[in-house]
């Protein structure tokens, strides 16, 4: 089976890069954004399986990505898991009613990423690598 | 510059006094007081409810109101404005009383010197404004304390949680495969990465400490999955020094009515002091047991084999920011925040939290929760004023959720609200909010039992529908609801049967009544 793919889009390069490196080691191909404009683009151009998306991002934010994603017909069937720092309800409701399949809060640790990206596509779970030392609660 | 008239409010019903107090005002500068009379407490609480009042000259044996009463009257109806009390000769001890329940001083008729009474009163409104803006100080240095806390830990644990994944990666050989050295110097990085995150993790919990507002939501809970949970945690640390560590854990251990959250955080920090404190190859026993000398609560002990607690200390060591000033556990110093913040959680929960040891012998720490009693919780609804046979009734309301992707964080935060929410909609504080007990899948069931017929049950219902559907907390989580009433059949308590077993029938009924809803939930949700 080809291994699925996941766009990261979030504008903290460590971030980016550590989740990459997690993700890759669970057989999934990644893509980045850094910024909302370039999430858009690359979700055009790679069509991923997945988007995980950060809310605080230059040139607009997470629900924007949202937004425009949603117009885009092969694009709005894309399960997105929204990562944000940002706090409270609010953002949790709004994410949901802008179509994001689960609400993550910063700082997220790998296993907890790991569980609720097989969920959004559907892969039974034990099927992955598992971490073995990032399991604690953070 | 000119000073606003003192308005004094003279509250008292003997004409002789009041012309004698009159007299004294009279030889003041005329724009120096203003004094209302009144002659009946009733009338001064209008009066004072109205504002502009700034001192108040209580009578306390009026028509409509006697003794500490009235000074707590006044104080109700105008908590900022202080009161002095005019008293006989006879009743200075009951003066000294209204000085305790809030009085600022007191007066005792027919010693009152003509000059000395406005100075009196100036003071009085002196001392009283000062006092109260030291304490409008002290609160807002503790609020920014708690706030500058609890925004530096949230800071801290962004470049934290970097620092703690990139390790990880490299140690799951994510980066390719590790010499034994490199493995044990990171092993070594995150070691001491975690122990700084629980230090965060405590500062940002003191905070919430200080205000009292550490979050606690009573339920049945297991103990016995706690000491699991705890044992699993810290058996890494344990085998790390070659500690053992095991727990005796009674299959038949009853529940208890905490927190589970708090209880795994309580024996995680009790736990985690005795390994800190152990030498290696040293022993950290869990037992656990009903308590010998109040069996209505369930005693927890954590016994280590370490260097013990100077016995003048087993008090001191719950105090915040209390350290260990061993030399042998220096290198392990935390902030001295745990058995705080854990003295903290358990008393909250209505336990209480001890140590005994004998130097060089080890120490002792015992936890108590109280054991979850359904009869105990619905006690207050059958106090004896309401000793009744009238009809009682079980509301349910079912919170769902339109995701169905909470996580159980979440849910527990908005259960909290929203318990708040249906405790304001009882009509009688002896009704009882029941703890959560079971989760019925997506869904959750909250019960209130009250004692009152079927009418009386729709209308908890009504205002229980109406406080949910405005609820801008349960819209913006995205949940769902509905309430509902169940009639119980109604239970005569006969002549010879005890209280006890008069609650212990009601709880039965009241069980089977709540896994009946809950199951039929189950099979719904499949």
């Amino acid at each position: 089976m080809d291994s699925r793919k996941i766009l990261i889009v979030d504008d903290n390069a460590d971030i980016r890069l550590g989740m990459h490196l997690r993700l890759k080691a669970n057989q999934y191909e990644t893509f980045f954004a850094a910024d909302a404009f370039s999430g858009v683009a690359e979700a055009r151009k790679h069509r991923p399986d997945l988007i995980i998306l950060d809310l605080g991002l230059p040139a607009g934010d997470g629900f924007t990505v949202m937004e425009r994603l949603k117009q885009i017909p092969f694009l709005a069937v894309i399960p997105i898991i929204v990562v944000s720092a940002r706090d409270g309800l609010g953002n949790q409701k709004r994410a949901y009613e802008a179509g994001a399949k689960a609400f993550l809060q910063k700082p997220v640790n790998d296993a907890e990423l790991l569980a609720v990206i097989r969920q959004a596509l559907g892969e039974p779970a034990g099927t992955k690598k598992p971490t073995l030392y990032d399991q604690g609660s953070v | 510059m000119k000073e606003k008239p003192l308005q004094i409010l003279l509250v008292e019903d003997n004409a002789g006094d009041v012309r004698l107090l009159r007299e004294m005002f009279s030889k003041e500068r005329r724009d120096a007081f203003q004094l209302t009379h009144l002659l009946r407490m009733s009338e001064a609480e209008t009066h004072l409810a109205k504002g502009g009042v700034d001192i108040v000259l209580l009578d306390l044996g009026l028509p409509d109101g006697h003794g500490l009463d009235t000074v707590r009257r006044a104080h109700a109806a105008a908590p900022g404005v202080p009161v002095i009390v005019l008293t006989g000769l006879d009743d200075e001890a009951l003066a000294a009383e209204a000085m305790n329940a809030g009085a600022q001083d007191y007066l005792i008729k027919g010693q009152i010197e003509n000059r000395a009474l406005p100075r009196a009163l100036r003071h009085a409104v002196e001392r009283h404004r000062m006092q109260t803006e030291t304490d409008l100080i002290r609160t807002h240095q503790m609020q920014f304390k708690d706030e500058f806390l609890s925004h530096v830990s949230h800071e801290l644990r962004s470049p934290l949680t970097a620092v703690r994944q990139f390790v990880t990666i490299l140690l799951d050989g994510l980066a390719g495969e590790l010499n034994p050295e490199q493995r044990q110097y990171l092993e070594i990085v995150l070691r001491n990465v975690k122990q700084l995150h629980s230090m965060i993790n405590d500062l940002f919990e003191v905070s919430g400490v200080q205000a009292g507002k550490l979050k606690i939501e009573l339920q049945c809970a297991s103990v016995s999955d706690a000491i699991a949970y705890t044992v699993n945690t810290l058996t890494g640390a344990a085998a790390a020094k070659g500690i053992i560590l095991p727990a005796d854990i009674e299959p038949a251990l009853p529940s208890v009515c905490a927190d589970p959250a708090r209880v795994r955080q309580t024996l995680i920090i009790l736990v985690d002091n005795a390994i800190k404190f152990t030498p290696p190859k040293g022993v950290v026993r869990i037992q656990t047991r009903i308590f010998e000398e109040d069996p209505a609560f369930l005693l927890v002990e954590v016994s280590d084999s370490g260097c013990g607690i100077d016995p003048d200390m087993t008090e001191r060591i719950f105090e915040r920011l209390f350290q260990a000033s061993d030399p042998a556990a220096a290198d392990h110093n935390g902030l001295g925040l745990g058995l705080y913040i854990c003295k903290d959680l358990v008393t909250r929960q209505g336990g209480k939290i001890w140590a005994k040891s004998t130097p060089g012998q080890g120490a002792v720490f015992s936890v108590t929760f109280p054991i979850f009693s359904l009869p105990k919780l619905l006690a207050p609804a059958f106090s004896e004023e309401r000793q009744t046979e009238r009809p009682i009734t079980v509301v349910v309301t079912e919170l769902g959720s339109q995701t169905g992707w909470l996580s159980n964080e979440v849910r527990a935060d908005q259960c909290r609200g929203i318990r708040d929410l249906l405790r304001g909609c009882l009509y009688s504080d002896l009704d009882v909010l029941l703890p959560k007990m079971d989760s019925a899948g997506p869904v959750e069931l909250l019960f209130i039992v009250a004692i009152t017929d079927g009418i009386g049950g729709e209308a908890i219902c009504n205002r229980i529908r109406k406080q949910l559907d405005g609820s801008e907390h349960l819209r913006q989580a995205g949940l769902t609801h509905s309430t509902f009433y169940r009639p119980l059949e109604a239970i005569k308590r006969n002549s010879t049967e005890s209280k006890e077993d008069f609650l212990e029938k009601v709880a039965i009924d009241i069980q089977e009544l709540m896994s009946k809803e809950i199951s039929a939930r189950q099979v719904r949700n499949g």
